[in-house]
């Protein structure tokens, strides 16, 4: 059995796995950490892309907001690459109650995030396809963030710094010997090997799965409730800024512009296995219509895709069954299980959200290193992971810019997403993946509004062409695409979208006839 | 409001088809459309029916048995007579065309095996004659060229594909760039193709790398003004069979059809009038008078005794769905079939599954005239052909063109019939 060694061992490559692995990375320990699938494949990459300004939370939840309006104000120092300064718009509908606002400013002047009353007519210059039936607006410090670049940023910044990152390596058991955890048997995902890797320290950033990585120390009743939200990208930034509803929250009631799109969101409902979370035409249907309250015309918008997340919300089994998964505090926690359950060696972090992803990777890193009694103080907050280091916010025409400059000289692969052939070519060489699903996500590729119609096969054949696919891989990978695809799309089939998708049915199945490629059924 | 015989809402196949028969009988024929349709996108072959939804060897038979297990199936208006019948009015047509020589082979007898730009074993029944050649069931090798400056089709993949097939076939991949374009789209190329310095170019870089045995497969990209000259100075430059593989759209042999289509109408004596939508229609009782039509911003009317609705499916814009699930025919707001109550499942979650709205359509009866939920017949005067109507899934079973050509003949056929009858009861000649 082929082993590794570690000081520690990071299970999880969401944003708060990667935000350890940076954290300890900078910190001088010598970190592995491994995912199951890809980077940001979990939570991470289908969450809503709201960087907090935490006034979501101030009257119900001030612990959590406090936690975002300090964040929120570092991560724009940090990451400056990965976020967008948008804004943020708190308004009341007319479904809404006027008098909230006025609960809503108190908790944000007792949370010390700078919120600002502006007059409506303001409101709607800054934002004309806003309902005009609104009320009161707020201003508040609220951003986009591209989770993808963030958990890559700092997964690359802990391999700067020595760590190393193995994505498609699953957890499969950890080691226990006597009262502590001392590594885990991972399983590479693509060839089957397995691996041990012995680690003085194990922590459990596996979000939604945390308590079944628990369960394999034999740690029982570590209670995460899977919480499922669904969010649709609609085809166009039908707002520049993030709209929030002024109300207690409730579904459907923030829609982020992040990109080219706008994304709204989101549902909680209790989901009993984070990797069954179906979406339903029904709960399509209600995210359309919550999306009309905020901007009218919402339902005559192209929407572009649907998907859904898990939320790692934590629920300790001594505190008893909650009744709505919303209700359970939105701040992080971390589980020391040397004093919970007497095994050292393993901590896990659970609750949490994307803002916050540098504070607790700080927690938990601390929580070690108190468990081993080193000194090593936090750094995070003051150093720039890969990309960040000019310190200049993202903005949305840096793509178009770009590309202007080798319009001449480049062939442009994906129309709508804007990716040149070297571009696509230096991604998959950089990524070493031979996945057209992995670089669907690490570029967006097929992501715009026609879903793949045209780059796909260009995208097979140029992995084809590098020498990245044989054969049996391009025909299994063209199909995986293709079955990835139809589960964002299916629900939201309708108008233009529903156009597209016969549109790619032709491309596709008349033109390519790829259901009828050998081993295509490699993929099923 | 000026007037015509007929109208035809549609320049796809079925519109053009359409057009095209009734003006040589004398007609007096406009066609009206949004935009050039579905022809200028896919492959250029006429499929008649591929999968049935085993592969189909012999179309004709299998639609026989087709009909009969699905009369719902929009083949079962026309039967298998009728295809044949369309069919080689088609080729004629093509063959007589502005671009002749150039011409269709093929017939509804067999399918060829033709090879897809991802290297399937696709089945066709008529297909250009610069096609013909990449017929699979003819057991020769096949060198596949393909050029790095044409992103829409990858000779490598392709030939990849087919060897894992059971063919044996490699790819090569040309430098050449027309006009110094790094990005140039499959029209581009043939326009390039058109010119003989540029053919000369490729030959002189491909023949020393074929092999004896080899045929020789590009791009479907052989030129638009004169595809029979590029392609048989190819053949004869190079020594062996060559052929033709469709590549993503723009489809330039899609191209070839809707030019040579469109000049035959108009020496017939049609006009066709593009960017122009239909909105509605005048009717009086089950006789639609006139039809409501925007160009541009301007509002007008047409009066027609006959009208041939061939405004294409879901990807042409003549069926749209809105976010309510509410179904609606765009130009004459007529009732659309096959699509699931709201709150009821549409589509199935895996991609190859049979989705329960894939049938979607307009219902007609015998006579091509729309019929309500109940089957009773809306107007005397509309007949809808093509890719509007219900019960049939072309892209999966490899049948668009075919039901294309051969409803949009059939409705043509229905009016002519009708109009003689009509004229001879009222002591009038055709029209
Ligand atoms: C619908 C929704 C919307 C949200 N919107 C926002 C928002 O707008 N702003 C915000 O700040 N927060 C938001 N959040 C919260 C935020 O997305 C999550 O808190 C955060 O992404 C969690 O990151 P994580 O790294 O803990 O979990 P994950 O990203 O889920 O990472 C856990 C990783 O563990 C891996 N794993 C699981 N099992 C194993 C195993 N056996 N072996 C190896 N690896 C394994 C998984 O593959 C996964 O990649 C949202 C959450 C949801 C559900
Ligand atoms: C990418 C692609 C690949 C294909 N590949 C193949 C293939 O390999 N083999 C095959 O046999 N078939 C193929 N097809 C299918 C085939 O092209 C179509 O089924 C067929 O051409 C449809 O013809 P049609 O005349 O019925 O409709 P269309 O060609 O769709 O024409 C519809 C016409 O109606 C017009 N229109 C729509 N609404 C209005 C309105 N309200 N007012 C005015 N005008 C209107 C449109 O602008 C257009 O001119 C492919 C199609 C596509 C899109």
């Amino acid at each position: 059995m082929p082993t590794l060694q570690a000081e520690l061992l990071v299970i999880g490559g969401g944003a708060t796995g990667a935000g350890v692995a940076w954290d300890a990375a900078l910190r001088g320990f010598d970190v592995v950490l491994v995912d199951r699938a890809d980077l940001a494949e979990g939570t991470s990459g289908r969450f809503h892309g709201l960087l907090h300004s935490g006034g979501r939370y101030v009257v119900k939840d001030p612990v959590a907001a406090k936690e975002c309006v300090a964040e929120n104000a570092i991560l724009r120092r940090v990451i400056p690459d990965c976020i967008e300064d948008t804004g943020g718009l708190f308004v009341t509908t007319p479904d809404d109650d006027p008098a909230y606002g006025d609960r809503f400013l108190a908790g944000c002047r007792a949370c010390s995030l700078p919120a600002e009353e502006i007059d409506v007519a303001e409101a709607l210059r800054r934002e004309p396809r806003l309902n005009p039936g609104i009320r009161r607006a707020f201003l508040v410090p609220d951003a986009s963030i591209d989770a993808w670049k963030t958990v890559w940023s700092l997964a690359r910044g802990a391999s700067a710094h020595g760590a190393r990152i193995l994505p498609y390596h699953r957890v499969i058991d950890l080691h226990r010997e006597e009262d502590a955890v001392t590594g885990a048997r991972v399983r590479n995902e693509h060839t089957g090997e397995e691996l041990d890797i012995e680690a003085g320290f194990t922590i459990n950033a596996s979000g939604a799965w945390a308590a079944q990585i628990a369960h394999m120390a034999g740690i029982e009743g570590v209670g995460v409730i899977p919480g499922k939200g669904i969010m649709i990208a609609m085809n166009h930034r039908l707002v520049n800024t993030v709209i929030n509803r002024c109300t207690m929250p409730a579904d459907g009631d923030i829609l982020v512009p992040i990109r080219t799109v706008s994304v709204i969101g989101t549902t909680d409902s209790r989901s009993a296995d984070p990797d069954e979370i179906p979406v339903t035409q029904a709960e399509v249907d209600q995210m359309l219509d919550d999306g009309e309250r905020l901007v009218p015309g919402f339902r005559e918008a192209r929407a572009l895709r649907v998907w859904a997340g898990v939320r790692p919300l934590f629920q300790d089994e001594k505190a008893g069954a909650v009744a709505d998964t919303r209700d359970v505090s939105r701040t992080h926690a971390v589980v020391d299980h040397r004093e919970r359950d007497g095994v050292a060696g393993l901590l896990t972090m659970s609750g949490g959200k994307l803002t916050t992803l540098r504070l607790m990777a700080q927690d938990i890193v601390d929580a070690m290193c108190a468990q081993l009694g080193a000194e090593r103080p936090c750094r995070t907050h003051a150093e720039r992971p890969p990309g960040n280091e000019d310190g200049e916010p993202y903005s949305l025409g840096s793509r178009l810019r770009r590309r202007e400059a080798t319009l001449q000289d480049e062939q442009l692969i994906c129309e709508c997403e804007l990716i040149g052939r070297s571009r696509l070519e230096q991604a998959m060489r950089r990524r070493g993946t031979t996945d057209l699903d992995d670089i669907r996500r690490s570029m967006r590729l097929g992501m715009g509004p026609c879903q793949g119609g045209f780059c796909i096969y260009r995208a097979t054949g140029i992995l084809h062409g590098v020498g990245r696919l044989d054969g049996a891989e391009a025909s299994a990978s063209l199909h995986g695409f293709l079955e990835e695809r139809w589960k964002g799309v299916w629900p939201i089939l309708y108008g233009d979208q529903l156009r597209q998708a016969r549109l790619d049915d032709w491309i596709f199945q008349g033109l390519l006839d790829v259901e009828h490629l050998p081993d295509g059924e490699l993929a099923a | 409001m000026s007037h015509h015989d007929v109208v035809v809402v549609g320049t796809g196949l079925a519109g053009l088809t359409a057009a095209v028969r009734l003006a040589e009988d004398g007609a007096r024929v406009l066609v009206l459309a949004k935009g050039v349709g579905a022809t200028h996108l896919s492959a250029g072959t006429i499929d008649v029916l591929g999968y049935a939804p085993e592969r189909v060897d012999r179309p004709a038979e299998a639609l026989g048995a087709l009909v009969d297990a699905r009369p719902g199936h929009p083949y079962a208006l026309v039967g298998a007579g009728g295809v044949a019948a369309a069919v080689d009015w088609f080729k004629a047509r093509i063959a007589a065309g502005p671009l002749a020589p150039y011409a269709y082979a093929g017939g509804v007898e067999e399918n060829l095996l033709l090879p897809t730009a991802v290297g399937v074993a696709r089945p066709s029944a008529v297909v250009p004659e610069t096609m013909a050649g990449g017929d699979l069931r003819r057991d020769a090798a096949i060198c596949i060229v393909g050029f790095r400056a044409l992103k829409d089709f990858h000779p490598a993949l392709a030939a990849d594909m087919l060897t894992r097939a059971g063919v044996r076939a490699r790819g090569v991949e040309l430098d050449l760039v027309p006009e110094g374009r790094v990005d140039v789209n499959a029209l581009g190329f043939a326009r390039a193709f058109d010119a003989p310095a540029f053919r000369a170019e490729v030959k002189a870089q491909v023949v020393a790398q074929l092999g004896v045995e080899e045929r020789a497969a590009f791009p479907a990209v052989l030129g638009i003004a004169d595809p029979h000259g590029a392609w048989t100075e190819l053949e004869h430059g190079l020594g062996r069979a060559v052929f033709e593989i469709p590549t993503l759209p723009p489809s330039v042999p899609g191209m070839r059809v809707h030019k040579s289509l469109h000049e035959t109408l108009r020496r017939a004596g049609g006009r066709v009038i593009l960017n122009a939508v239909v909105t509605g229609a005048e009717h009086r009782g089950g006789h639609v008078s006139a039809l409501r039509i925007r160009v541009g911003l301007r509002e007008e009317r047409r009066g027609a005794d006959w009208v041939v609705l061939a405004t294409g499916g879901l990807a042409s814009g003549g069926i749209e769905l809105d976010s309510r699930w509410k179904a609606r025919e765009t130009a004459l707001g007529l009732p659309v079939t096959g699509v699931p109550e709201p709150g009821a499942e549409r589509f199935r979650p895996g991609y190859f599954e049979d989705h329960p709205m894939a049938r979607a359509g307009v219902a007609v009866d015998h006579g091509l005239r729309p019929v309500d939920g109940g089957g009773e017949r809306l107007y005397e005067n509309v007949l809808v052909a093509g890719a509007t109507l219900a019960g049939a899934e072309p892209w999966r079973e490899k049948c668009g063109d075919g039901l294309s050509l051969s409803t949009g003949y059939r409705a043509a056929e229905l009016v002519l019939a009708a109009s003689t009858a009509a004229g001879a009861a009222a002591g009038v000649a055709g029209s």
